[in-house]
């Protein structure tokens, strides 16, 4: 069952990597927005979010997810997710949120998109 | 030569035709804010380029809000200067107040909020001109329009969500009746229908509660530790229930969640909710249908491993003996039956003819055929009286099978050279003993059914010579309460005693060929209601 919402977040190669953990709902949703503000006012325009240990996703939460992807666009930014479970990918997918955001397999994938490896 | 008002007029048409170049210029910066604040930060930042001279406030104020709040702070005192606003002008659609050095504008925008804006000229002396208030009032305009903008294209994004999310709301629905189908069993569909329940519904917690007979068997709360408070009908709460195998499956969800806190839960929410107990109510009875049909087939299984066990214990062909003639024939009833019969060599020349019905049929039945056998083969080598055999079968058949289970057998011990046969009944059918006066002598000697009184039951034998071309039948119930389709049975109609009379054939096979043609004739198309089981012995 799907537990309370965490958050961790690190920098790799100036990707911001935040990984979640449980229900990303209102509170997940500003929880994360809130890290990215962090560090969006510092200049970081490459953003992974992991999704691994969130198997479950409202539209609240997506609503702070696709803010965070148009303010990226704005400074020519991106957002890639990753580990997506396939219910939640499915509701990314619907909700069009791929239509201006990346998926990956991994993090490391991710990061590796940024900077032109993969 | 021009006048001085032609040249007013001339010096306006050139500001206003340069300042339209520069709203349209604006419109294109304006058009691109996502939000109020950006929104008020370009125009701010183009008012600067019309009046760099000036202290510029930009203020809001939602509908219905009676006090204003501060977009962008340029040391106007902009607060002060719109609250010192007559009411008729701060309420306006649209006002310009102007005083020497200060020009306040309200206006009223598409979303019924107002903005307010406050020009102060740093040079007390230097005041605004009418071109100024009408080119802030241009402006002003401006800032309406991109407003208008800005608000059309936040309501059609929040239009495509919510088309979106109603798209979502369906495919999630058609895919949790799959996937809840497809659960393995130890999966729980509950749980999967909760969690999907709580997301396309926006709830931020949510519980199911099995009870059965008002305890509760389990709780599922989501998210997982999460405690759920309130169990009032408020409108923070929507319910569904359903009964299954005499338990409830009731599920809650609470707190319908928005960007601008709880909401109520819509007519929508309710019926997804509905249909997902619905899909996991039809997922339980599945598994239910599916766990028994399973069940069934485990038994079938079972059922063909005892078949092929009894089929074992029966004789495959019966001992050839001198002077004699004799075969047999059983045929289940259902897969397995509890009908046996055999002939056994014992060490002392003799043979023990034996047949026995156990009470019901199946697995069970078969169990103590099996154990008949084994006991009747063991005690048979000891060559024990017939009525301690009788004796000893009674108390070890009552000590292996449950009280409902009994054996009503016939046992015959033939002394081939002479003729000479002790026979003992225990609860069976009489045997016929066809004599050579064409006469048939019922031999119903002995005593219960094996296994029915745990008891030392004095049995009793019966001693007769059967003579050349005499002959003995032993059978079982399901000869004689043999039914036809109108339900009359096999002996009522054609007594068993004139068939043995009757049929007298030079083959002891013969006979029982003929007695089963006999039997199938009179049941016709009616089902065989009990198993069918015979020996016939023939002296030649």
């Amino acid at each position: 069952m799907e537990q309370p919402f965490t958050l961790t977040s690190e920098m790799r190669d100036n990707c911001l990597v935040i990984t979640t953990s449980g229900y990303v709902n209102n509170v997940g949703g500003e929880a994360i927005a809130a890290e990215f503000g962090r560090h969006f006012e510092g200049g970081t325009k490459h953003v992974v979010v992991n999704l691994a240990q969130s198997k479950v996703v409202n539209s609240i939460g997506m609503s702070f997810l696709i803010e965070i992807i148009e303010q990226l666009q704005e400074v020519d930014g991106k957002l890639v997710f990753t580990n997506l479970d396939p219910a939640v990918e499915k509701m990314l997918a619907i909700m069009g949120l791929f239509k201006f955001a990346g998926k990956e397999s991994t993090v490391e994938d991710a990061v590796k998109s940024f900077s032109g490896q993969k | 030569m021009a006048t001085e008002t032609q040249v007013h007029r001339d010096n306006l048409a050139d500001r206003l035709s340069t300042q339209i170049g520069s709203l349209q210029e604006a419109f294109r910066k304006l058009s691109k804010a996502a939000t109020l604040k950006d929104l008020a930060g370009q125009f701010i930042g183009v008012v600067r380029g019309i009046f760099p001279d000036a202290d510029i406030d930009l203020l809001h104020r939602p509908d219905r809000v009676e006090t204003w709040q501060m977009l962008v702070d340029g040391g106007a005192q902009g607060f002060e200067r719109l609250l010192a606003l007559p009411p008729e002008q701060s309420s306006a659609l649209s006002t310009l107040h102007q005083t020497a050095n200060t020009l306040c504008v309200v206006q009223r925008l598409v979303d019924k909020s107002s903005i307010g804006m406050v020009l102060v000229r740093h040079l007390p002396d230097s005041g605004y001109s009418d071109i100024d208030a009408v080119s802030l009032r241009l402006f002003v305009h401006l800032f309406d329009n991109a407003h208008q903008d800005l608000v059309y294209r936040r309501n059609e994004k929040q239009l495509i969500f919510s088309l979106n999310h109603r798209v979502l709301q369906l495919n999630s629905l058609i895919n949790t009746g799959i996937e809840v189908s497809k659960l393995d069993q130890h999966e729980s569909p509950q749980q999967l229908a909760l969690e999907r329940a709580a997301s396309l519904t926006n709830a931020s917690k949510g519980l199911v509660r099995v009870t059965s007979g008002g305890t509760v068997r389990e709780e599922i709360f989501f998210p997982a530790g999460v405690p759920v408070h309130g169990t009032g009908d408020d409108n923070t709460r929507i319910a569904t229930s359903f009964t299954f195998a005499d338990s409830t499956y009731a599920f809650e969800l609470f707190e319908k969640e928005s960007r601008i806190g709880i909401l109520p839960f819509e007519e929508t929410d309710q019926l997804l909710l509905d249909a997902l107990a619905r899909q996991v109510h039809a997922s339980l009875e599945n598994r239910y249908l599916h766990q028994q049909a399973l069940e069934k087939q485990k038994i079938e299984q079972d059922m063909a491993v005892a078949a092929s066990i009894q089929q074992r214990i029966l004789p495959a062909t019966l001992p050839a003996i001198d002077g004699y003639d004799i075969a047999g024939i059983n045929i289940p009833s259902k897969s397995v039956g509890g009908d046996y019969y055999d002939c056994i060599p014992l060490p002392d020349g003799k043979y023990a003819l034996i047949i026995a019905d156990v009470a019901g049929k199946g697995v069970p039945a078969a169990l103590l055929v099996s154990s008949l056998h084994a006991y009747v083969s063991a005690y048979l080598e000891s060559t024990l009286p017939l009525i301690e055999l009788a004796q000893r079968l009674n108390r070890v058949i009552c000590h292996a099978s449950t009280d409902d289970k009994f054996i009503t057998a016939y046992i015959a011990l033939l002394s081939p050279a002479t003729g000479e046969i002790e026979s003992l009944s225990a609860g069976h059918n009489p045997a016929y003993w066809l004599k050579s006066d064409n006469t048939v002598q019922e031999l119903s000697v002995g005593g219960v059914a094996l296994g029915m009184l745990d008891m030392d039951f004095p049995f009793q034998s019966e001693h007769f010579i059967i003579e050349k071309g005499e002959r003995l039948l032993l059978y079982t119930d399901g000869i004689t309460e043999a039914t036809n389709e109108q339900n009359q049975l096999y002996d009522s109609d054609v007594p068993l005693q004139e068939f043995v009379v009757k049929q007298k054939p030079e083959k002891a096979g013969q006979f029982i060929q003929d007695l089963v043609g006999d039997i199938k004739r009179f049941t016709g198309n009616a089902p065989q209601s009990d198993d069918i089981t015979a020996l016939y012995l023939l002296r030649r």
